[in-house]
């Protein structure tokens, strides 16, 4: 029985990480007290780092990158917003640290609840990034971005994300690979042109003023060559793990799904048990939970839910004065099923903020909504503030 | 920060003279810097000193945009940029990677000199906090303040070591300020003596003693440990002098005692040079544009913060030769 | 959606570039100076100063033929070695004296 917090330090440990840096910071702490007793232990030979700040942290591992050593970190809340600078960096010179982020709401006021928007706010610094469900799937992920992360042709970083307390301080079933299998999936981390003493190179010069929007491109040309290098880690790794992973989405009863969720992180697991409920009911209901939110897996989604009524993305997270005046998730989602010959009805609900708990009745009142939406064929509202209406 | 670990590092021996220094050039001809630049003297010498098993870490300023433009550098080193506000830890990155690929045998070679070059902003301002980190975590690593009194880069502006009086682009005189700047500098190298455990060795060096700047830069390669170096470099264009006169104004400095040249060395302060008679901070100044708004007060204010310093170098006496680095584990 | 950059656009992988070797023929900058240093190889005594002031690494010494050589190519024409020569060995004469003279050339580089 793991949190995700110790799940993820196991899979840093199993993935052999060379340099990691450490600071405080709440919820994710945990992770770093564990990395540290293993190495104090022995049972982790890697150098553990007191970072400064958040910045430093980010900073010390894009280094240790650059050298050539794995690099592991992690943060929390306004530490991940406080390492901003260093994210583009870490991206476009290519490094393929990990940082682990169990998220938590940004000050202000200081609340140590789960809300996704912290980490959320990087996606377009250039990093993969991923919500995981579970406390086993934190480990996986943990190993699963190593894997791609590092993979010759794409070399980024990413962000391994779980919720705040929800996933990282409550434990569940994991089983701890054995080191020899993890050692079959993952090989050893080789930069391309490490900074050395035999073969000198300069890291990051000025580029030319014309070369400014051909580097996006080819960083974007990178985003493209993602999806099929996830699917091969995915593959390999249910092979030799055994799991059962969908390298994309998780999709809880879509088949004849009618009305649907769109979900990410630890609240997805109520939200299947809500599905359950509502198909004793009559209801059919289904779930779409995307493992990735860099890259946006958005053929897999719209072709997941080509079939559906109406669809109604939970949002863990804000976005203040954006297009739906909600979250996030909702405009990639939109984008996303816009291309599809009939579009499903599409609306948002804001719940989970603040380290809120989203309640089995929370998800029957979206249900509710849903529902009325297909009957009404029309969508009334693009958001509802859960908890929050007249 | 792992387990102690014996590592290799080449022991540097000291330089003798500018003619038995090495030939080989590690600051390669073919950068934009200005003409006359001071911080690019001292990166050719310190490059020159350190020699090929160095990584240099360059955070954000004149010796990253003007060193590195188009796409093109002039270390004959491996180097990586940093941020302006990172140069510390992106280097403790890079030295505790090294430590761990030793330690696993991934990596058999020498080990590698590792020098951060940060102007004066990125060592005691935007950089202090990852500057000071480092110096506490005790990593072997070189930092180097180029100290121009200025953030030059971004178009002459002050930063916590623009001396008293300075014109820059922040701090213009006018009729409400007429001094320009009101603020006193920071102290680069006592903040870094006051309160890191970790370390042993910190001096000052100036470019019109070339020798004693390289073997400045070798004893402090050659200590295991964090070290700081705090160089000065007389900036033209930000001082607004003549470009000939860059090797003049360092030795105006000293001469004047606006800029002391000594080491620490394991809580022992020795002077390389102190003149015999310090010169009026007046013949230092009048080359520079940067104080020719000042007044008769102005000038008499720098000179008591002058003469307070003097004071304390007086105070604490030994005036050594240029100095030679000794070998240590 | 393909994404093609062409050849002359392109930046290397994580914009990471090879160090040069011997000089930066990248940033060639002679082409800065309206002056350039002359040597008097007789009063010249070999003292190094010229080669321990020059940020742009233009002096070096020929061991061969035992004499200060200046670098063409790189000079910016700053005059420190100029002025701190202590032999008096060094002038300034104007670029446009020479046939070589930088700022002659019909295309600089």
């Amino acid at each position: 029985m793991l949190s995700g917090c110790a799940a993820a330090a196991q899979g840093a440990k199993l993935a052999e990480v060379e340099v990691i840096c450490s600071y405080p910071i709440r919820p994710y702490t945990a992770i770093m007290m564990e990395l540290a007793r293993m190495v104090a232990n022995g049972e982790l030979d890697a150098e553990f780092i007191h970072g400064e700040g958040e910045h430093a942290q980010v900073s010390v591992v894009l280094g240790a990158s650059a050298a050539g050593a794995r690099a592991y970190t992690g943060s929390s809340g306004v530490g991940v917003t406080y390492a901003f600078e260093v994210y583009s960096p870490a991206a476009g010179g290519r490094y393929p640290l990990q940082m682990a982020i169990a998220d938590r709401t940004l000050d202000p006021p200081g609340d140590f609840g789960s809300e996704h928007t912290d980490a959320m706010s990087a996606r377009d610094q250039g990093w993969l990034m991923g919500w995981a469900a579970t406390p086993q799937e934190v480990l996986d992920n943990t190993l699963i971005n190593f894997r791609v992360g590092e993979d010759p042709a794409i070399m980024l970083p990413q962000f391994v994300c779980q919720d705040g307390y929800f996933l990282s301080h409550i434990p569940d079933k994991v089983i701890v690979p054995e080191l020899s299998q993890v050692r079959e999936f993952l090989p050893p981390y080789k930069a391309p042109h490490p900074l050395s003493t035999e073969c000198p190179v300069s890291h990051g010069p000025q580029i030319r003023p014309d070369q400014g929007a051909p580097m996006d491109a080819q960083r974007a040309a990178t985003f493209l060559e993602v999806p099929r290098v996830i699917e091969r880690a995915v593959a390999d790794y249910n092979r030799i793990f055994g799991r059962n992973y969908d390298p994309y989405l998780e999709k809880y009863k879509m088949e004849d799904a009618e009305v649907a969720y769109f979900i990410q992180g630890a609240h997805a697991n109520t939200c299947k048990a809500a599905i359950n409920r509502l198909r004793s009911k009559g209801l059919k209901a289904g779930m779409v939970r995307p493992r990735w939110v860099r890259p946006w897996p958005t053929q897999q989604i719209a072709e997941a839910f080509a079939k559906v009524k109406a669809v109604a993305s939970v949002e863990t997270s804000t976005s203040y004065g954006g297009a739906m005046r909600g979250g996030n998730l909702v405009h990639e989602l939109r984008a996303s099923l816009y291309d599809l010959e009939r579009r499903p009805l599409v609306t948002s609900f804001m719940a989970g903020l603040g380290g809120d708990v989203i309640l089995l009745e929370d998800f029957e009142y979206m249900a509710k909504i849903l529902t009325q939406m297909v009957q009404e064929k029309k969508t009334r509202q693009h958001v509802y503030w859960i908890g929050f209406e007249e | 920060m792992g387990e102690a670990f014996d590592y290799k590092k080449q022991i540097l021996e000291p330089i003798k003279s500018m003619r038995s220094a090495p030939a080989e050039e590690m600051y390669l001809p073919g950068h934009r810097t200005c003409a006359g630049c001071g911080p690019a003297l001292n990166y050719r010498l310190t490059a020159k000193a350190a020699g090929k098993d160095t990584i240099f870490i360059g955070p954000t300023g004149c010796m990253y945009v003007a060193n590195s433009s188009y796409l093109c550098t002039p270390y004959a080193v491996s180097w990586i940029h940093a941020q302006i506000t990172n140069g510390g830890a992106v280097a403790s990155g890079i030295e505790a990677a090294y430590k761990i690929l030793a330690r696993k045998k991934k990596y058999t070679g020498a080990f590698p000199n590792v020098i951060v070059m940060a102007g004066d902003g990125g060592s005691v301002d935007i950089g202090l906090q990852a500057m000071s980190a480092m110096m506490y975590r005790g990593h072997d690593i070189l930092f180097i303040c180029y100290d121009n009194e200025a953030y030059a880069n971004t178009g002459i502006q002050t930063s916590p070591t623009t001396p008293y009086g300075a014109n820059t682009t922040f701090t213009p005189p006018g009729k409400a300020i007429p001094e320009g700047k009101t603020l006193f500098p920071k102290d680069p190298p006592q903040l870094v003596i006051g309160g890191h455990p970790a370390v042993k060795y910190v001096a000052t060096t100036c470019i019109s003693y070339p020798v004693d700047l390289m073997n400045k830069v070798r004893k402090a390669l050659n200590v295991n440990g964090p070290t700081f170096l705090h160089m000065l470099a007389p900036c033209p264009k930000g001082w607004k002098f003549d470009e000939k006169l860059t090797r003049e104004m360092g030795r105006l400095a000293v001469d004047t005692g606006m800029w002391s040249l000594y080491e620490w060395e394991n809580g022992v302060y020795k002077y390389s040079h102190i003149p015999k008679q310090y010169k009026p901070v007046g013949e230092y100044m009048k080359f520079q544009g940067r104080f020719s708004h000042l007044k008769a007060e102005h000038i008499a204010k720098m000179q008591a913060f002058v003469d307070e310093k003097i004071q304390r170098v007086k105070a604490i006496a030994v005036e050594a030769a240029i100095p030679t680095p000794k070998a240590r584990a | 959606m393909p994404i093609k950059v062409p050849k002359d656009r392109e930046v290397p992988f994580g914009a990471i570039t090879p160090a040069p070797v011997g000089q930066q023929e990248l940033f060639i900058t002679s082409n800065w100076r309206i002056v350039r240093p002359v040597i008097d190889h007789e009063k010249c005594t070999r003292c190094f100063t010229c080669y321990a002031s020059c940020p742009d690494s233009c002096w070096s010494f020929n061991e061969k033929e035992e004499k200060m050589e200046w670098n063409w190519k790189f000079c910016k024409g700053c005059q420190i070695c100029i002025y701190e020569c202590p032999a008096d060995a060094l002038s300034a004469a104007p670029e446009l004296d020479f046939e070589d003279g930088v700022v002659r050339l019909e295309k600089p580089f």
